[in-house]
């Protein structure tokens, strides 16, 4: 292994990382991530099709446990559970890259905007910026969800208006570095505008950071849809929603099958994304890469002799 | 051959996981050694209370607390809600049943000492009389009452009013030392502000006073030391915890966290071991939908038919599944068990349906139903029956969307009329059917659904014949005749009556379940 390795790095290093995986992909985590994550994107977009029985459907038994019949058990109106949680990956998952998109563009829009103009124009928009992210995330999710009314999309609302200040706080640092770059202040003088400036010298060099904290935070964004609707904010019933799922199961307290399954998907689906997020960083993050090549370089060769 | 080895430790984190949720019952509450007189008396519910001020109460945990605090003229005993016996006074009436005689007991006093007099009396009955905006103010509407002497009290209606002991038996008409209220801002004209101070600290002559109230988590009460009375309490202290989970009341009772539990449904009381008491009674409560008459809120819509298609879409069988153990169908407005209730209800009838949802005008429009989330009644939660009978409606072409929210929240919309489509409960306050009269046009209960007395005279005469009835076996007649007009034309639906559970550990006894107030929280004592 370590001298097929060293074979690799003999090769032309351009030939190597087109024909082959980064090595950040090839970790345990990044794989399992990436397999989880794949899997439950690929339910979310297709469970309506194959799912045993229909999630509203109160055609079965009450309160059956988990069998040959109904794979995961029934609920206390003799629902299927597994259905249920099928569709309910058709519900979470979705909405939640969505919202992760929706905060993603709002806060580089409002980052980058403040880091590029500076002066008062940062100020003003760092202390609003400042003003959402002093508030604790979920208490003040659950403030907008409860004004607005509950419903999924309010919950959505809601989760947006507290994710979009990381993604400002991150951008305006990366755009604050960035824009006094001589490549960037050399289109300036070519008389580039200020949306060209972003757009083209800037926006290439922040987007890596910034998608991985996205990926990062897509874990995040299912925790708070599905506590949402675990709080009654959310997924108003009988829709099939994880976190509403988990509430529902209260009531019935010993069939712990109710709970458990809603529970373990919540569980793998954010697992999932954030081991996705760490192996994207890794690849993403040119510096890491090349530390982590040197470090394997030197240990397969196993001469000693450090620089 | 490693296996086992490396099994060990995981075997070990199991055992040591499971030991963990073994405990996790907690002990935070107070349960002394109950086989001794004494000590505290735990009591999980879910609260349905705004105030201790009896003038003001009128929700079940209110009742039980109003119960546990004052006296009232009239009582019953255990669950027996047939007969009125006397309680702080006997009564003779004359041959109309328009007035009554009270004669109070000699001896009997305050919890600071003071004996009470007819003044008490009269100035408590006044008082929510005076209180127009008071929950209970309806219960004495109509009466005079006069001090005769001072042990002597005469209560008068200008109309028959046979159910009035049934009526005075209320713990909201509980007897206030008049001297005390009066003090801190009470009066009979209306302009009464001691609820505030009542919320505080209690002035009656119940078995209890009142130590801390808070509305959102528990209500402490300490034993009368001035109660003269022939309920005296087994116990010193009594907290009443706020636990609007019955899954959690289940976990306290079984950590021994709590000795009464009084909303368990169906499944879980079944699910109960050993050491255990178990209580299933089918309760007064009416859980019905409510289908608005007024133009306002329900547009096009607000017409009997509607609800007659909603009457006969529904397969009640499987509603009463999800009720458990005790529960009924409601057979109509007036449950079974009390005089005038239908033998049968209704059974699904699906092309009645139909044809009654057509008549109603109905094009396709999705109808909110409306209904409080946290609050189980009688162990029913209100969120899966809500499931089913969305489940049940799309059957017949009726979409239904959910819209629960917090008891509280909800509360509003439904007393101010303000809802389309509810789902809600109706609990007898007073021990007699005239208390489901207020389901009639023009009512307390038909004016919540915008039903006013101009939209059906025909049910608002039956309602009024029943109500002056002077003769006990007419009075049954007009009962059975308003029950059975309300099923062809009422904007009501009535679902189930659900069944009572009050579980109770071994420890203790006398937790008998009365329609009026629960629990009458004097009677239960340490068992043997």
């Amino acid at each position: 292994m370590s001298a097929e390795r060293r074979g690799d790095a003999l090769a032309a290093a351009g030939w190597r990382t087109r024909m082959r995986w980064p090595r950040a992909w090839r970790s345990p985590l990044g794989i399992v991530g990436s397999v989880i994550a794949l899997a439950w994107v690929i339910v979310a977009f297709t469970a309506s099709w194959w799912v045993p029985f229909e999630p509203n459907a109160q055609v079965l038994p009450r309160l059956q446990e988990p069998g040959i019949d109904t794979l995961l058990g029934t609920d206390g109106t003799g629902r299927d559970i597994f259905s249920r949680l099928m569709t309910g990956a058709t519900v979470t998952i979705p909405l939640a890259l969505m919202l992760v998109v929706a905060a993603m563009v709002i806060g580089t829009v409002v980052g980058a905007v403040a880091g590029y103009f500076g002066r008062w124009v940062d100020e003003t928009l760092m202390r609003l910026t400042d003003l959402v992210m002093a508030f604790p995330t979920v208490i003040l999710a659950m403030v907008i969800a409860a004004s607005l009314g509950p419903s999924l999309f309010n919950a959505v609302i809601a989760a947006i208006v507290v994710s979009w200040p990381q993604y400002a706080r991150v951008t305006r640092s990366l755009v604050l570095g960035l824009r006094g770059q001589n490549y960037v202040i050399a289109g300036r003088l070519l008389g580039h505008s200020p949306l060209r400036s972003l757009t083209v010298d800037i926006l290439p060099n922040i987007i890596g950071p910034v998608l991985v904290l996205a990926t990062l935070d897509i874990g995040a964004a299912i925790l708070l849809l599905s506590g949402l609707s675990f709080l009654g904010l959310g997924a108003q019933p009988p829709t099939a929603e994880w976190g509403s799922m988990i509430s529902s199961a209260i009531q019935n307290f010993d069939a712990w099958w109710l709970g458990v399954f809603p529970g373990l998907a919540i569980l793998t689906v954010v697992a999932a994304f954030n081991f996705l997020g760490d192996a994207l960083r890794d690849v993403l993050d040119p510096t890491a890469e090349v530390s982590k090549e040197n470090q394997a370089d030197r240990a397969a060769s196993a001469t000693g002799t450090p620089a | 051959m490693n296996a086992p080895r490396r099994l060990a430790p995981i075997a070990i984190g199991a055992a040591a996981l499971l030991a963990l949720a073994g405990c996790s019952g907690g002990n935070s509450a107070n349960t002394d050694d109950s086989s001794e007189s004494g000590g505290s008396l735990v009591i999980d519910t879910a609260f349905s209370i705004e105030t201790t001020d009896p003038g003001h109460t009128y929700d079940p945990t209110g009742n039980m607390v109003a119960k546990a605090l004052y006296e009232t003229l009239v009582d019953f005993e255990g669950s027996d809600v047939t007969t009125p016996v006397p309680g702080l006074a006997s009564w003779e009436q004359n041959d109309d049943a328009t007035e009554f005689t009270f004669t109070l007991e000699d001896g009997r006093t305050f919890s600071d000492g003071s004996e009470i007099t007819a003044d008490d009396v009269v100035f408590s009955l006044q008082r929510i009389q005076g209180m127009a905006e008071a929950k209970p103010n309806f219960l004495l509407a109509g009466l005079t009452v006069e001090k005769v002497d001072e042990s002597t009290v005469s209560i008068t209606s200008e109309t028959p009013l046979l159910q009035l002991p049934a009526i005075l038996a209320n713990p909201a008409l509980g007897i206030v030392n008049a001297d005390v209220v009066q003090e801190n801002g009470g009066s009979t004209d209306g302009s009464d502000s001691a609820q505030s101070f009542l919320d505080g600290e209690s002035a009656g002559s119940g078995p209890f006073v009142l130590d801390t109230l808070d509305l959102t988590s528990q209500v402490v009460l300490t034993k009368n030391p001035e109660y003269s009375g022939d309920e005296e309490p087994a116990y010193d202290r009594v907290v009443i915890r706020n636990v609007t989970e019955s899954a959690t009341q289940l976990i306290n009772l079984q950590g021994g966290d709590t000795m009464v539990a009084m909303d368990l449904n169906g499944d879980q009381v079944e699910g109960l071991a050993d050491g255990f008491t178990v209580e299933s009674v089918p309760s007064g409560q009416t859980i019905f939908l409510l289908l608005n008459q007024s133009a306002d809120v329900a547009g096009d819509l607000a017409n009997v038919d509607i609800s007659e298609a909603i009457r006969y879409g529904l397969d009640y069988d499987a509603l009463l599944e999800l009720a458990g153990a005790g529960s009924t169908q409601a057979t109509g407005v007036i449950p079974t068990g009390f005089e005038g209730a239908l033998d049968e209800g209704v059974t699904q009838d699906l092309d009645r349906a139909k044809e009654a949802l057509a008549a109603s005008g109905y094009n396709g429009e999705t109808l909110r139903l409306q209904f409080p989330n946290d609050y189980p009644v009688g162990g029913v939660e209100f969120t899966p029956l809500a499931e089913r009978i969305q489940a049940q409606l799309a059957e017949i072409g009726l979409t239904v969307e959910l819209a629960p929210a917090p008891f509280a929240t909800e509360l509003d919309a439904y007393v101010g009329g303000t809802e389309a489509f509810g789902l809600w409960f109706w609990g007898p306050d007073y021990a007699d059917s005239a208390n489901f009269l207020p389901f009639g046009p023009g009512l307390k209960v038909g004016l919540r659904a915008g039903w006013d007395a101009s939209a059906n005279p025909e049910i608002a005469d039956l309602a009024a014949a029943a109500a002056s009835a002077t003769d006990v076996d007419a009075r049954t007649e007009d009962f059975t005749a308003f029950a059975e007009a309300m099923q062809e034309q009422g904007p009501f639906v009535p679902l189930i009556v659900p069944g009572r559970n009050i579980a109770t550990t071994d420890a203790v006894t006398g937790a008998v379940y009365n329609s009026v107030w629960d629990v009458d929280i004097a009677e239960i004592a340490p068992a043997g």
